[in-house]
């Protein structure tokens, strides 16, 4: 959480042309962890935005995490695990499927932009795939802008609307 | 009256079911609340069945009663009320054999000014989904069912909503001690390993405890409006959690309630289910 608060503190700051977003990558460590790991060792160029975090499973990533990070400050969220069929526990990410569909919904439903928070499939042998989610995610949340849900919550779908 | 008559077929069922024994307990309403309200009641012997009552202010949720009570109960319920009580069995809450559904029709519940209550001006089920008992309204037959309203407002104007409505907020968690859904022994805002709210009142611990919430209730919500009736402050973030459990029904058919043999929809999955707005999915609408 320590950390989570110091992100806080850089988001209050006025954005200006050196922001550069803070994206929370959710990622499961059979596949998509995997994945990152052969993008690096590829040595496949990819945004520096995002920070990693290692799931067992994206059916363990409770939607609470991603509503978390939103509200401590992450410009955006993305959640990846593995293809549907290869879950290493069989069914975690049909599970964890719904639930992101709904959660998309729900930030919709309270006028938060959906789109910043994304979801995925990549494999352990999808390192080109991985660093081209990673441009793709950046890209989208660049366009949003930066999160001022909390300290000034009413800006923050202007951008987005504005489009 | 009907609410006489009506009251005259319930006094007769349940009578019935404790004489023969079906039941231990019976739970009900009977009048004599403030400002003419009808109150719960447990009918533990025959001949009390004769103070059951039945009206339009019988407006309290009888479903939690029976969360986690081990016995066999009848319970007096509305549609909404019959719909948590399915819930809870889908959920593995209580059995299915335990309890006794005395399901009665319903047209809306007013308050001591004649207004109908949250969540019956809004309502889409008027009889009730299951029952081993049923009390008939013919009232209730031709009412209409009223849909949430969805995708027809931009993101900004959802927004002003969210943010009017839980600036109002003071974070008392009335509104889930209200719902029926909310039986977690310890609840997500008070747990501390994780910390999801720092000890403040403040905007973010809001956004997480009322998007936590709406995913809790997500697909499970019966729209008995209890949380709404329930906060002091006039806080309405219901229409969030309806607008999602609607969106749960059209995207995987599950309304919440109607069907004791459906598991939920969070709780179940597809393999081709679709996947509206992943990268390189489908949208909604
Ligand atoms: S009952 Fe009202 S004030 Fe209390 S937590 Fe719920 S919405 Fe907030
Ligand atoms: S969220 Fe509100 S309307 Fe829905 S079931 Fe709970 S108390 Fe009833
Ligand atoms: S808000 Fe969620 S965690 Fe809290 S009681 Fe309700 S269902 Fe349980």
């Amino acid at each position: 959480m320590k950390g989570a608060s110091s992100m806080k503190e850089n988001e209050k700051k006025t954005p200006n042309k050196d922001w550069d977003p803070v994206i929370v990558a959710f990622l499961c460590t059979w596949c998509s962890y995997s994945g990152a790991d052969l993008a690096g060792t590829s040595r496949l160029q990819y945004p520096p935005n995002i920070r990693i975090i290692r799931v067992p499973c994206s059916g363990r990533i409770n939607p609470l995490y991603i509503i978390k990070a939103l509200t401590e400050g992450a410009d955006g969220v993305m959640v990846s695990g593995c293809h549907p069929g290869d879950c290493h526990y069989l069914a975690g990410n049909l599970f964890a499927r719904r639930r992101f569909v709904v959660l998309k919904k729900l930030l919709e439903t309270c006028g938060l932009n959906p789109d910043r928070v994304q979801f995925t499939w990549v494999s352990a042998s999808e390192g080109g795939r991985f660093a081209e989610v990673i441009k793709e995610v950046t890209a989208n949340v660049k366009k949003i802008g930066p999160n001022r849900i909390v300290p000034g919550f009413a800006e923050d779908c202007k951008e987005a609307s504005a489009e | 009256m009907i609410y006489e008559e009506m009251t005259k077929q319930i006094r007769e069922a349940a009578k019935r079911l404790l004489k023969e024994g079906a039941v231990d307990v019976i739970l009900a309403y009977r009048g004599g609340g403030l400002n003419e309200m009808q109150v719960p009641f447990f009918v533990k012997k025959p001949e009390d069945a004769e103070l059951i009552e039945w009206g339009d202010r019988c407006y309290q949720n009888l479903a939690p009663y029976v969360h986690g009570l081990n016995k066999k109960v009848g319970i007096l319920a509305k549609p909404c009320d019959v719909r948590a009580i399915v819930q809870y069995i889908t959920e593995f809450q209580i059995e299915r054999d335990k309890v006794t559904i005395i399901g009665v029709d319903c047209i809306g519940m007013v308050d001591e000014n004649g207004n109908a209550r949250p969540g019956c001006s809004e309502c889409r089920v008027h009889k009730p989904p299951v029952y081993d008992e049923y009390i008939r309204d013919e009232r209730a037959a031709n009412l209409p069912a009223i849909e949430p309203k969805a995708g027809e407002t931009t993101l900004e104007e959802n927004l002003e909503r969210f943010q009017k409505e839980i600036d109002k907020c003071i974070l008392c968690y009335s509104c889930r001690q209200a719902c029926y859904g909310c039986y977690c022994k310890t609840c997500f805002i008070e747990r501390d390993m994780p910390d999801w709210q720092p000890a403040e009142i403040d905007t973010g611990t809001k956004i997480t405890f009322h998007m936590g919430r709406a995913m809790h209730l997500a697909g499970r919500c019966v729209d008995c409006g209890a949380c709404e009736a329930a906060c002091q402050s006039g806080v309405n973030v219901r229409y969030i959690i309806r607008e999602v459990t609607k969106f749960i029904e059209d995207a995987y058919g599950y309304s919440a309630g109607m069907d004791a043999e459906e598991p939920p929809a969070l709780l179940t999955n597809k393999f081709d289910d679709k996947e509206f707005g992943f990268l390189g999915g489908e949208r909604h609408e």
